[in-house]
């Protein structure tokens, strides 16, 4: 057996993985498989559920094995680039200053930091689509606060042990809020619910104020 | 046919099958948290095991009908009432227009469920008419119902034959549970100490208790994670120890990612068990093998199987 394999509970089968890509990357070959209930990728594990009735566990953790000889190490990187427009700082991001002193930047510093690179959605989970977005290295000590807000705005953009995470939906959260997104990222009535997926490229490009207010009112 | 909601209750929800295949995607699994009840009403009303029915909490519903149809409650111990005269659960009962039926509050369990023939007439979200309220997915405009709501019904294909579930196949209701569980992924970060109470505790069901996951008291946990574990899937069923020391059942709205330590697992063939859990109940996990948790669930297909014909994709 490999040794990376182990079952976690009845019907669950989880493998570590290096890292988060090539955890999407078995992810979405189990997925087209079609012989799993779910395949879920975290950040650096693969866990998929299986239909205990028709598959005994000794055969899911033999299918685990094989599928992990046969997955690519990482997917096909997407061409697309995600432009994700934020206006930073304000009502929109109450936290941005907080965020800024303890990085010891100005607030343009920081938007010029968080804009200047492109980033990898390494999971959607929480809630639907919301977004782990890592890579944003200078935000590395960045912690939760402490006592998590009763509700956000959908569409906030949080920063955290760095990653940066959307919030698709109003909803609770702990994530320091640094600004906010008019962009529709979760819609079920769009043909395709979800706007990312994990292992889309991302860009946030800063807007303001006004050009926020135009977006929602398109 | 319609009906009103005279009164909501608690948390009344429109439910039926999961949403399944997007956990990867942030999508929770939510449908009935006790599936064997919503499929044991359905089947006294002809109606498919999953159609989507009512799912109170605690305190019951009353509903007034605009036409005549089937209706059938099970799930937990409470009394119902048509027109001020009680009825029972586990019966095929006629409604006709200008009838108000009322379902007390639950004694024993945490929920009923109220079948009706035909199903509850609402739009499939993302593959299923189950509503998740954290996100306003599902049901009747996502939300718990309301009084005044009206709820209308899919027509039925013609009358359902007047049934009772026999005996042997009404789940008992109770307020000390038992529930088949296996290790989790991370059981190791438990002490030997912890790890021996994890299967040795009676636990009672904390306050904290809803269709997201109920947190179990009685035992503090020592987790050895430090508070920093990378953020990894969970599933209805998991129990997560965070660093407070107090497990945390997952239910059927559980989200997708977590980043406590996941040091159990209840096995599969008693998931439909955690949708009765109420604050004050008590708890024992029991600990199964891999092999035996799979002997038993096929076992509960057997048997349900009989009067549940497709309960596989129920339980």
């Amino acid at each position: 057996m490999n040794p990376g394999v182990r079952l976690c509970g009845d019907d669950v089968v989880s493998v570590a993985c290096e890292d988060t890509q090539s955890a999407q990357a078995l992810a979405d070959h189990l997925r087209e498989s079609g012989e799993w209930l779910e395949c879920v990728a975290g950040i650096a594990s693969c866990v998929a559920q299986f239909d205990l009735a028709a598959v005994s566990a000794e055969e899911a953790v033999r299918r685990m094995a094989s599928a992990l000889r046969d997955a690519p190490a990482a997917r096909d990187a997407d061409a697309e680039v995600v432009e994700v427009p934020v206006c930073y700082g304000g009502d929109h991001g109450p936290d941005l200053d907080d965020v800024c002193e303890r990085l010891g930047l100005s607030r343009e510093a920081f938007i010029e930091l968080h804009t200047g690179s492109e980033y990898g959605v390494d999971m959607l989970g929480f809630t639907p689509g919301f977004a782990f977005i890592g890579g944003f290295e200078a935000a590395q000590e960045v912690p939760r606060r402490s006592q998590p807000r009763v509700r956000l705005a959908a569409g906030s953009i949080g920063i955290a042990g760095g990653r940066t995470g959307i919030y698709t939906l109003p909803s609770p959260g702990g994530w320091q809020i640094v600004g906010r997104t008019p962009m529709r990222l979760f819609d079920t009535s769009s043909a395709q619910p979800f706007r990312l997926r994990a292992g889309m490229r991302v860009r946030f490009v800063a807007i303001g104020p006004d050009e926020f207010d135009g977006w929602c009112a398109e | 046919m319609t009906f009103t909601v005279l009164k909501p209750g608690l948390q009344t929800t429109v439910q039926a099958g999961p949403r399944t295949g997007l956990r990867h995607l942030g999508v929770p699994a939510a449908g009935a948290a006790d599936p064997l009840s919503l499929a044991l009403a359905n089947r006294l009303v002809g109606n498919p095991l999953l159609a989507p029915g009512l799912e109170t909490t605690l305190n019951g519903v009353s509903l007034g009908f605009q036409s005549d149809g089937f209706v059938a409650i099970t799930g937990a111990r409470a009394k119902a009432w048509l027109n001020s005269e009680q009825v029972k659960l586990h019966r095929t009962l006629a409604v006709a227009a200008g009838d108000e039926l009322e379902i007390g509050a639950a004694r024993l369990g945490a929920r009923n469920y109220l079948a009706v023939a035909g199903g509850i007439d609402v739009e499939e979200v993302l593959g299923s008419a189950s509503t998740y309220l954290p996100a306003g997915l599902g049901g009747v405009h996502g939300k718990a119902l309301r009084s005044g709501d009206v709820v209308a019904t899919v027509p039925a294909a013609g009358t359902p034959k007047t049934l009772k579930t026999p005996k042997e196949f009404r789940p008992p209701a109770s307020n000390s549970w038992a529930l088949r569980a296996c290790y989790g992924a991370e059981v190791d970060l438990l002490n030997k100490e912890s790890r021996f109470d994890l299967f040795d505790t009676n636990f009672s069901v904390g306050f904290r208790a809803d269709r997201m996951g109920l947190q179990l008291e009685g035992a503090r946990f020592e987790v050895t994670s430090g508070g920093r574990l990378a953020s990894a899937p969970v599933f209805p069923g998991t129990i997560q120890c965070p660093e407070d020391g107090i497990p945390f059942l997952l239910s059927i709205d559980a989200q997708t990612i977590g980043g406590y330590p996941r040091v159990a697992q209840v096995a599969r063939a008693d998931r439909h068990l955690i949708g009765q859990l109420r604050p004050g109940d008590h708890l024992r996990l029991l600990w199964r093998d891999v092999g035996s948790a799979r002997d038993e669930l096929l076992a509960k297909h057997d048997y349900w199987g009989k009067w549940l014909p497709g309960i596989h994709d129920v339980i």
